[in-house]
């Protein structure tokens, strides 16, 4: 950084949107400093968490955990105001498009893109479209590239209701083939799913949607010295929004089908399915169920997932395939060590991928109140997201002391 | 009390017109995915409101009155709630209308939204400007009630208290004679069962209709539900606990007392760590805190702090504490054993800034032979830790001083034992901080205290002053007069009064604004003096008149005493020392000594009562010279907390930087600083995080832990403060955040260079309080190119 850069750092910081007591205090608060309820009323409040959990992964002292109520991030413990939180929010301090616009800079090696499908009948019968993803996943763990893989599956205790898991075996991958369509805090749960299994400092393949790898890349390449270097190869999928839970099973109800009969949502060609054990139960356009979006997601200008080694997704390959976008020397080596898991064909014709992710950005740009600017500085600082976002639809909301910190740890 | 009744929608499609229909739900699902036509919309989570000084979670009358009003809602309307599901969120809207004094009836639609949306029409969009109504709440009441409440339920048997939380829950906890009753098994599909198998299951459990009831559950959310579900059966006598079972438990049970600890850990020390967690669960570490044992970021590690009131041992004392931190606060190797930290080794204690002592390293095992050696010699750790009456401090050199109107030692001890093992003091909203002057110099820091006592006289008599709700961390404030004057022997009926008045409002539920000062702040210093003295056993009368001349920062030196001996102020850079060598200095105080070691809030230690012409000698003691008490300014004023090494939470490295610079600056003072100015001390406090237990705000040079994110990657870093002054009143004022721990010594430089060339004599508060911001923005902050490495390693 720049000599001066922060020059406007001397001038008094804003207080948060809410009536804080902590603010009636006797001094002023340091400049640029930035608290998890900063990032609460900018993002959680605000209703624009796309819960993708990379502020629970930058904390350094754990004080973030998933809510029980609403699965966004919530205090679980004193916060000490260092700012990661905020500088690695994908939705507030941290430049995603300047993420990736780094990350494509720095890789070595060119970019693919395949239509593929699973060898194995089980892992096609399993995954969402071509099954390719779990198959390739099963290849490196097979081949020992990788000790596991951070993937999600379906809570027993909610129907359709995602969470994070680690995938060590083959059967484990299986089980959990197949998209879900609402965020699990995915790169902030990483800690907890190694931490539960027998791992020691595994190798890792970590599985999300591209905000989850714009996260993980962040924290990889402007983090501290070593973080995220568990994570040997990130697979992103495809996505143009996820859902918030919620209103999407109150919206499937409402269009009379009931989430526990539902096997797997999909998402294709504008097109949401809902399908059961044999039969389809509904299909309508995916603008029907708009209202259940996250409305973090319309901010968002990764369809494809650039920051991550291989992005997998339905569009432009046949129903019955999966479109594999492979970028750089680790998404190549990848494919080759799970090549004999793996039909491998070249894609041909991507206009139908380019059109929807030049749609998909144009919509962000439209949307994001602040200028979408790959070139941008990396940091967005407090005041600058509230210069933007104030007095826009997305302006910070004050923070609610219902959801509040009920943490009982304390230094 | 008002009754809850569950209607369906069928039955709301016939009534819509003659009821406010209220959707509980979040503004974007009610907007956006729908709402019953005509409804209004109060989301859950205006309702809840644990920080306002009303019971438990519920609104103040005021909040609640507006959103009704707004609502066009008054207190006789009939009001429908609803909510997504079976109506958890939306029976909670109905019983805090029912707490707060609604007279109109109480609908729960059943199934919620989800139902009504089967077979009814919805429609989006936001609310309609419906008319605003003026709405009259009552302050809170039945059914909802406070915790006496309970305690009557569990001693008599007319009422049933019951649990509705699910069995597991249960099954883990819950208060004595309570009966499961989980809301979760009176609904399925998401809606209510059918009224005879609940009337079954309430019979299986002994729940007739004309017993008393009292629900619980964790935080007064799921009973809502079951109060409207009761209600609706023909339950007369239901009321509903606000408080939350945990709140319940921690004043209740073995696991929170400080006695039941100790047990659980004499029982383990043979099996160790690990079994005590797979018996106790995790959370038991956070319990350990009672008893004086933090657990360590290396797992199976624990700190264990000593409490020393008044910051006074006696030599036998001080030689355990040294010995034990020398025998048993070893690294163990996988962790660099006794080279674990290049700058202090092991075996290793650190005095803190409250006149605890710390020692880290420590396990399991050993804890019951420390707890046996620290009994013999009057020791403790119980109550040093936790949200409990902190280790009170004092004067460091009371019954010394010849300026002494007060002993505060003796004060300091009363108030000890008084809460020592106190069950019903041990959990207190939050911690308690009481500081006891005696002296002219206020060197205990009330300021910073909940609440902190100065010297005074009134009408001839010597007593204290009070002051109230001081504090660091998030949000810090210097404590206010209370406009007090107490008697020495009226101290412990204050703290006590002051703990109940805490006990009584402070919020149990929203953990993190709860000190007391955020108590003094929302309800003003007269309501507050109101309400100790309701509570207290003596008339207040007002302040007396202040007998505090400055303010003293430390007693580093060679001082002379009353009796015309002198105390020898050793110094000890950010407290750390060796056990071995702490043990020393108790035979130092008995040899040359009136056989105490003494600890100071600066983290320094003090030998009294020596003779004069046996200074010297002493002097040439090893440990007394490694300790100086001639030491340079910056070696002399650098203060630091435990930082990343052990804590959790510290984000930076603290005490070998912080000791590393101080040197590094002395040489530099002593070489080439060229001021005019010469303090004896530079105060320079170390913080490893906002917590601020290094107290950065009352120092020359504040600093406070922080993460520094640029393209080119994190670094350690610093906020950086300047100008704290206690003497003035005077926090530091933050001048620059997150600057690069690697330029700090050089920024440093910059701002001493500059006050040196600006003033002769003016106290180092004073200039900044002159030098405009930006100025000292840019001494901070202007790198010389390139002294910083991007990274500088964080050891
Ligand atoms: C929210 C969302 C929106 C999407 N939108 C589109 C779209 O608009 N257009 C498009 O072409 N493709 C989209 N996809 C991608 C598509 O649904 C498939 O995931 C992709 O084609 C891979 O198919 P597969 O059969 O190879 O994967 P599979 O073999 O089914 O393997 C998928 C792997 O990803 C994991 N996984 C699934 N969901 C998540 C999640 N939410 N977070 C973390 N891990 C997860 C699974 O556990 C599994 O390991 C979307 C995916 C998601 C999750
Ligand atoms: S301590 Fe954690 S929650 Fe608080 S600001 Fe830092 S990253 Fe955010
Ligand atoms: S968007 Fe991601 S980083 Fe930001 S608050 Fe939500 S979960 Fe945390
Ligand atoms: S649209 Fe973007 S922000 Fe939303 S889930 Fe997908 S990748 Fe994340």
């Amino acid at each position: 950084m720049s000599k001066g850069e922060n020059r406007t750092d001397h001038l008094p910081r804003s207080p948060g949107v809410g009536d804080d007591p902590r603010e009636h205090k006797d001094t002023n608060t340091p400049p640029g400093k930035i608290r998890f309820r900063d990032l609460d009323e900018a993002v959680i409040e605000a209703d624009r968490c796309i819960q993708c959990g990379s502020c629970a992964a930058a904390c350094p002292s754990d004080s973030i955990g998933i809510d029980e109520i609403d699965g966004k991030p919530t205090l679980v413990k004193m916060c000490t105001g260092c700012s990661r939180c905020w500088d690695f929010c994908p939705r507030s301090g941290l430049r995603y498009e300047r993420v990736i616009e780094e990350t494509e800079a720095n890789r070595e090696g060119s970019t693919s893109a395949y239509a593929v499908r699973a060898d194995d009948d089980s892992a096609r019968e399993a995954g969402q479209d071509g099954g390719a993803v779990t198959a390739l996943l099963a290849g490196l763990l097979e081949a020992g590239e990788i000790d596991g893989a951070v993937v999600a599956r379906e809570r027993e205790d909610e129907p359709l209701r995602g969470e994070a898991m680690l995938a060590t075996s083959r059967e484990e991958l299986l089980e959990s083939g197949g998209s879900i369509f609402n965020q699990t805090m995915q790169l902030g749960e990483i800690d907890r799913v190694v931490g539960e299994s027998d791992l020691d400092d595994p190798d890792l393949a970590l599985v999300g949607t591209p905000c989850v790898i714009q996260g993980a890349k962040a924290l990889e390449s402007f983090g501290r010295p070593g973080e995220g270097s568990e994570i040997a190869l990130t697979v992103a999928l495809f996505c143009t929004r996820s859902f918030e839970y919620d209103r999407l099973t109150s919206l499937l109800v409402e269009h009379g089908v009931e989430p526990e009969a539902v096997d797997h949502l999909d998402v294709a060609d504008g097109k949401l399915f809902a399908y059961g054990e044999s039969e389809t139960l509904l299909e309508t356009d995916v603008e029907a169920f708009d209202a259940a979006g996250l409305p973090g997601c319309e901010e968002c200008a990764d369809f494809t997932g650039r920051a991550a080694d291989i992005a997998a997704g339905n569009v432009a390959s046949p129903d019955d395939a999966t479109t594999f976008v492979v970028r750089g020397e680790r998404g190549a080596d990848a494919l080759d060590a799970a090549a004999s898991e793996l039909e491998i064909e070249d894609l041909g014709d991507d206009t139908a991928l380019r059109k929807l992710a030049g749609w998909n950005r144009r919509k962000a740009e439209e949307t994001l109140p602040r200028e979408f600017d790959p070139e941008g500085d990396l940091s967005i600082g407090y005041e600058q997201h509230r210069e933007r976002y104030d007095d826009t639809d997305r302006a910070p909301q004050s923070h609610n002391p219902a959801r509040a910190y009920q943490y009982e740890r304390w230094c | 009390m008002s009754d809850v009744s569950v209607v369906g929608p069928a039955w709301l499609d016939d009534h819509r017109d003659e009821v406010a229909v209220v959707d509980v739900r979040d503004e974007n699902s009610y907007e956006s995915v729908g709402h019953v036509p005509g409804a209004v919309n109060v989301p859950y989570e205006a309702i809840r409101d644990p920080t306002s000084g009303t019971a438990g979670h519920l609104p103040t009358p005021a909040e609640f009155a507006g959103l009704c009003a707004e609502a066009g809602i008054d207190e006789e309307t009939p009001i429908v709630a609803y909510d997504d599901g079976p109506g958890v969120y939306a029976a909670r809207l109905l019983l805090t209308a029912a707490a707060l004094g609604h007279e109109g009836e109480l609908y729960l639609l059943d199934g919620g939204y989800d139902d009504w949306s089967d077979s009814y029409e919805t429609e989006t969009g936001p609310v309609e400007g419906d008319e605003a109504a003026s709405y009259d709440a009552d302050e809170p009441g039945s059914p909802v009630v406070g915790r006496e409440r309970v305690e009557t339920a569990v001693d008599e048997d007319e009422t049933v208290l019951v649990d509705t939380r699910s069995a597991a829950e249960y099954d883990s906890a819950h208060i004595p004679g309570a009966v499961q009753l989980g809301w979760e098994d009176l609904v399925a599909d998401g809606s209510l069962k059918d009224r005879e198998e609940i009337r079954r299951m309430l019979a299986d459990r002994g729940l007739d209709a004309d017993r008393e009831i009292v629900l619980y559950c964790n935080t007064a959310r799921r009973l809502s539900h079951t109060y409207a579900v009761l209600s609706e059966l023909g339950y007369e006598s239901v009321y509903a606990y606000e408080g939350s079972l945990t709140d319940w438990i921690r004043e209740e049970s073995d696991d929170w007392s400080p006695e039941g600890l100790e047990q659980q850990v004499r029982e383990y020390a043979d099996e160790g760590f690990e079994a005590l967690v797979d018996a106790h669960g995790d959370g038991v570490l956070d319990r350990l805190k009672l008893i004086g044992l933090y657990h360590q970021k290396q797992r199976g590690y624990f700190m264990l702090r000593t409490k020393v009131p008044g910051g006074n041992l006696t030599a036998e004392q001080a030689r355990v504490i040294g010995e034990v931190a020398d025998e048993f606060a070893t690294a163990p190797e996988e962790y660099g054993g006794a080279e674990q930290n290049a700058e202090f080794g092991d075996a290793y204690l650190d005095i803190t800034d409250r006149q605890d002592i710390q020692m880290h390293w420590i396990e399991l095992e050993d804890v019951p032979e420390i707890w046996d050696r620290y009994d013999e010699v009057g020791l403790t750790t119980m109550q040093a830790c936790g949200n409990s009456v902190r280790n009170v401090v004092a004067c460091p050199v009371s019954g010394l001083d010849p300026e002494e109107e007060l002993d505060a030692q003796s004060v300091a001890d009363r108030v000890t034992e008084r809460f020592l093992g106190d069950e019903h003091y041990a959990n207190l909203p939050r911690k308690f901080k009481v500081s006891v002057t005696g002296c002219h110099e206020n060197c205990a820091r009330a300021e910073i205290n909940d609440l902190g006592l100065l010297p005074a006289r009134k009408d001839g008599r010597v007593g204290f002053n009070a002051k109230i709700g001081g504090g660091l961390s998030d949000g810090p404030r210097i404590a206010r007069d209370l406009d007090l004057f107490v008697e020495p022997d009226q101290v412990v009926d204050l703290v006590e009064a002051a703990a109940d008045f805490f006990i009584d409002h402070g919020s149990y539920l929203d953990t993190a604004v709860n000190r007391l000062r955020f108590l003094v702040a929302e309800m003003g210093v007269e309501t507050v003096r109101e309400e100790i003295e309701a509570r207290a056993s003596f008339e207040f009368e007002s302040a007396g008149e202040g007998l505090t001349e400055r303010y003293r920062g430390d007693h580093v030196g060679v001082h002379e005493q009353a009796d015309g001996n002198r105390y020898v102020g050793l110094n000890v850079p950010v407290g750390r020392m060796g056990g071995a060598e702490f043990a020393r200095l108790a035979d130092l105080a008995e040899q040359y000594g009136n056989g105490e070691v003494r600890v100071t809030l600066n983290q320094n230690a003090v030998l009294p009562g020596v003779a004069p012409d046996e200074v010297e000698q002493l002097r040439e003691d090893p440990v007394v010279k490694r300790y100086s008490p001639d030491p340079g300014p910056f070696t002399r004023g650098v203060l630091a907390c435990t930082g990343k090494e052990y804590c959790t939470y510290g984000i930076i490295n603290t005490k070998n930087r912080a000791v590393r610079w101080a040197r590094e600056l002395d040489e530099w003072y002593e070489q080439e600083y060229d001021g005019p100015a010469d303090p004896d001390a530079i105060r320079m406090h170390l913080s490893g995080c906002s917590a601020s237990c290094a107290q950065p705000q009352i120092a020359d040079i504040g600093l406070r832990g922080e993460d520094r994110r640029t393209i080119e990657g994190s670094e350690p870093a610093v906020d950086v403060g300047l100008g704290g002054d206690l003497g003035r009143e005077r926090f530091i004022d933050w001048i620059v955040g997150s600057h690069p721990t690697a330029d700090l010594p050089d920024a440093v430089r910059r701002v001493l260079d500059a006050y040196a060339a600006d003033t002769e004599d003016e106290p180092f508060s004073v200039w900044v309080e002159q030098t405009p911001r930006e100025r000292l923005f840019d001494l901070v902050t202007d790198r010389a190119e390139s002294t910083a490495t991007p990274t500088e390693a964080d050891d």
